[in-house]
């Protein structure tokens, strides 16, 4: 089985007969474009060699592999990048022979040998040499500070060659700026650069240009998210306003990060979205707010019915004013930043919603919850009946917008159904109202109308249900299977997990009926992240109920156990 | 202490055992016993490195064995007291470059995990210094390259530490003879090395470093003034800023070249008189250099030619001639137009100096 294809071959020995010692900055700019690929052949490469029964073989398999190697050992710029290097010495490794069996055999030891050689020392009679070998530090030491002073002098010509003023792009020299990202490229997991990276990022945000080489950006926005480099919360900031993609890929990150460990992120939603970095990035600047919301307004119209999504938006909305209402007002070069009205954050929204939607639920007294609730009713009920009107596209924009507000504000539609748990028959209707449509916006294809009959049903059933000791029968069922409805089961799901949390029986009546109800395992799943946005509500709560956190503990336990 | 010098001996000939033949009865397990004995070695070195008392002990006793190994083995090179700090990393060296070394004990050098040290590391830093280093427009201010930049500023924080204790200043110039012996043959590039050390530690050891530095350059012979030619007018210039005694043996070796410069009268030029390598144009770059660096260093350099003025013997009767007279040209070829004409009369540089670039 052909391991390397003849193609791959002749182009990777061009490119590093090409590239020789990358002396030249095109030589430099061009090994930092194909790294990555390099990375991938030189894998393959190993693969190949590893199915060798003898360096032999493997020399008559693959003739190329010694010139090959040998040039790259010679390029810094390959050598420098900590994956590359592993993958050239496992294949060095595999062609050293335990037991050389020819001449072939022994000669190639010897030059892995001298290879190894070459990279841990310099060259006998130079001043390098000479250098190291009396300074009285290891040869890992000597480097390592040596690179902390490499990296200490440029980064101060970075931060020197433009101060901070806007409009001294003249005085930057871009050129120079770009060469040093260029070599930074392959640096970029080194733990010593990380001074210097960011003071690239840095400049590339005062100056405004963009000179900073696009692998060089790759490659930092791929190690942050893999967590391979660790930079200060300012210079990846700088790396998100400097790049959309790199901030788009930070945003998927956090998503894909929630949306694959129900578990741990479920119990600690906040401190993880918190920990990403992009509500703080969001409360500085605007438009990463509003970037990322876009990327999560789109993934949630994909997969509409996902309470995941959902959680992860709220708390995320949450963690982001917090932030916003946490902020110092900013000085700015000598004219003060006037923070910015919450108008400029949501641009497409209905001004007069703002207000009472991004106000928290812990800075309106409970008293007034429900007032609070109907006067966001009303207002989205109006914003309903122009649905109904026609088919004006501008409308129903203003109706999503709205809508997605809502499921940014999530936490009202959790307080919503907490007060359900206790409330009179009569002030029942509007806390339904916002619930079903929180679950079942429109009724072209959600059926709001229908919806809300259904959420009045299940309603009824769980007061009885959680009221009446022991547990009557005929209501456990009826919510059973009210639940395993696929249309409404989200609507019922919110508000069974609301009456076990904050219902005012024994806590043994939750684990009883939980079992009861929620058997499926998908169904424990749904139901943990809407557990989630409650945990997270309560955490910003001005009081602390010791009874309801131990209600949702247990809760809590009873979904994980399998 | 007698322990420790026995130990040392050991170390000293596992070290010359690692490069004969002998390797071939070596083992994975005696191998790694060996690395254990160079890192006990390497604490050695840093436990004593700035103790004069203890390390002159150890010194001496690394000298007899070095003399007796040396005598065994023919090809052996003795190990100095400095190079103790990177045992591990000789050793490994020895065995990569022995071709008796078996291959199951090379092999467990390649292992990541199993061999005694990691080399990814130093690999990485190793390439990445190098990288760096090599960006197109890597110049300091001083108008060095950033490598001597970093490589002297280490030098001279080694040589801070060392003469921070009294009692080292021996082995401060021992390193630097070291330094120069193993860089064997291209002393050139160390002067730019010798300059950064120079300029690099800028608080209160400064000036004790500047003064070893500077005593071992003069003690060897020719040392100082080729640092000083090989060196920019600029680069010394910033130099006899930062350092006084530096300045005060830069204008001794300007001072020597002076001497070696005789008026030709025939000519109406200065001529060399010697095989050193200084013409006049570069003997004046490098006043006006000083010249030009504005206070303090002008208004000192002004009084210094003055004073040798004065010692090369005192011409009083200068005047200005126009037409007629014979002139003595004093001028640069690349100062075009800007001429002064002086009596016919030998002058000595220095006057001509002063009344070039001051006086007129």
């Amino acid at each position: 089985m052909e391991a390397v294809s003849e193609t791959d071959v002749q182009f990777w020995m061009a490119k590093a007969v090409n590239w020789g010692e990358a002396t030249s900055c095109s030589a430099l700019l061009d090994t930092s474009r194909h790294l990555g690929s390099l990375r991938s052949f030189l894998q393959q490469v190993l693969q190949g060699l590893q199915q060798m029964s003898s360096t032999s073989e493997a020399m008559k398999m693959f003739p190329f592999v010694g010139q090959f190697l040998g040039r790259l050992c010679w390029n810094p710029c390959v050598i420098a990048d900590e994956r590359s290097q592993r993958l050239l010495l496992r294949c060095l490794n595999c062609l050293y022979s335990a037991e050389p069996l020819n001449a072939v055999e022994q000669k190639a030891n010897m030059w892995i040998k001298n290879m190894l050689c070459h990279l841990i020392s310099e060259e006998e009679g130079s001043v390098a040499h000479a250098t190291v070998k009396h300074a009285g530090l290891t040869p890992k030491r000597y480097h390592s500070e040596a690179l902390q002073k490499v990296v200490s002098l440029m980064t101060e010509e970075v931060i020197k060659s433009c101060d901070g003023l806007p409009n001294t792009s003249a005085r930057c020299s871009n050129g120079n700026i770009h060469a040093m990202s260029t070599a930074c490229a392959a640096l970029v997991t080194c733990p010593q650069m990380s001074p210097l990276i960011g003071a690239l990022l840095k400049h590339s945000m005062l100056c405004g240009s963009s000179c900073l080489n696009q692998e060089f950006i790759k490659e930092v926005s791929e190690a942050l998210i893999s967590k391979r480099l660790v930079l200060e919360d300012e210079a990846v900031v700088n790396l998100w306003c400097y790049s959309p993609t790199c901030l788009e890929g930070a945003a998927v990150s956090l998503l894909e990060s929630v949306l694959s460990d129900h578990e741990t992120m479920t119990q600690s939603l906040d401190k993880h979205v918190n920990g990403s970095l992009l509500p703080q990035a969001s409360a500085d600047h605007c438009h990463i707010f509003i970037s990322v919301n876009e990327i999560y307004r789109n993934v949630l119209t994909e997969i509409d019915e996902n309470l995941a999504m959902r959680a992860l938006i709220q708390v995320f909305t949450v963690c982001f004013l917090q932030r916003l209402t946490g902020q110092k007002p900013q000085v700015q070069t000598g004219f003060m930043k006037d923070r910015l009205p919450l108008r400029a954050f949501f641009p497409h929204v209905m001004p007069s919603l703002l207000t009472p939607l991004l106000t928290a639920p812990s800075e309106v007294p409970r008293e007034a919850w429900l007032d609070h609730l109907s006067w966001i009713r009303s207002l989205l009920q109006s914003v309903t009946e122009n649905e109904e009107v026609g088919e004006d596209v501008r409308a129903y924009q203003a109706f999503f917008e709205a809508w997605f507000l809502l499921v940014q504000c999530g936490y009202w539609v959790d307080t919503a159904a907490e007060l359900l748990v206790l409330a009179a028959p009569e002030n029942a209707e509007p806390l339904l109202w916002l619930l079903t449509f929180f679950h079942h916006p429109t009724n072209r294809g959600h059926q709001r109308s229908q919806q809300t009959a259904v959420a009045r049903e299940a309603w009824t059933h769980l007061r009885m249900l959680f009221l009446t000791r022991p547990p009557p029968p005929r209501h456990l069922s009826a919510v059973k299977e009210l639940l395993s409805s696929s249309l409404s089961a989200n609507l019922v799901l919110h508000l069974f997990s609301n009456f076990t949390v904050f219902s005012h029986g024994p806590v043994s009546i939750i684990t009883e009926i939980t079992d009861k109800v929620l058997t499926e395992a998908a169904v424990k799943h749904r139901a943990l992240w809407i557990l989630a946005s409650i945990r997270c509500r309560l955490n910003s709560a001005a009081t602390w109920d010791d009874s309801v956190h131990s209600r949702l503990r247990t809760l809590q336990d009873t979904l994980l156990q399998t | 202490m007698e322990a420790v010098l026995r130990q040392l001996t050991n170390i000293l000939e596992l070290l010359a055992v690692s490069q004969t033949d002998r390797v071939r009865e070596w083992d994975r397990h005696t191998a790694h016993r060996a690395f254990q004995w160079a890192e006990y070695c390497e604490q050695l070195h840093s436990r004593f490195q700035s103790n004069p008392a203890v390390r002159s002990a150890l010194e001496s006793g690394l000298n007899d064995t070095n003399q007796r190994l040396q005598q065994a083995l023919p090809s052996y090179s003795p190990v100095m007291f400095s190079e103790l700090a990177q045992c591990q990393h000789m050793l490994l060296i020895h065995l990569l470059r022995n071709p008796s070394a078996p291959n199951s004990v090379i092999r467990m050098l390649f292992a990541a995990q199993e061999s005694p040290f990691d080399q990814n590391s130093l690999i990485t830093c190793k390439s990445a210094f190098n990288l760096l280093c090599r960006t197109p427009d890597r110049t300091s201010s001083a108008g060095l390259q950033v490598e001597a930049v970093v490589r002297g500023t280490l030098l001279g924080q080694l040589l801070s530490s060392v003469l921070s204790r009294s009692g080292n200043d021996e082995y401060a110039r021992t390193l630097l003879d070291s330094i120069l012996h193993d860089s064997a043959g291209k002393p050139e590039s160390l002067y730019d090395v010798i300059a950064a050390a120079l300029l690099s530690p800028d608080d209160e050891t400064s000036s004790v470093t500047q003064r070893c530095v500077l005593a071992w350059l003069q003690e060897h012979e020719g040392c100082l003034t080729k640092l000083c030619t090989s060196l920019s007018p600029g680069l010394c210039t910033v130099l006899s800023r930062q350092s006084s005694e530096f300045k005060q043996a830069y204008w001794g070796v300007l001072k020597q070249w002076a001497s070696c410069l005789e008026f030709d009268v025939l000519e109406s030029l200065w001529v060399p008189t010697s095989d050193e390598p200084v013409t006049f144009l570069i003997l004046t770059d490098r006043f006006k250099d000083l010249l030009d660096s504005g206070p303090p260093l002008k208004e000192e350099t002004e009084t210094e030619l003055r004073t040798l003025k004065r010692e090369a013997g005192d011409f009083s009767n200068w005047e200005k001639h126009t037409e007629g007279k014979s002139t003595l040209c004093f001028s640069l070829p690349a100062d075009r137009g800007r001429q002064c004409s002086l009596h016919h009369q030998p002058c000595t540089l220095f006057e001509g100096y002063l009344w070039y670039f001051i006086y007129s």
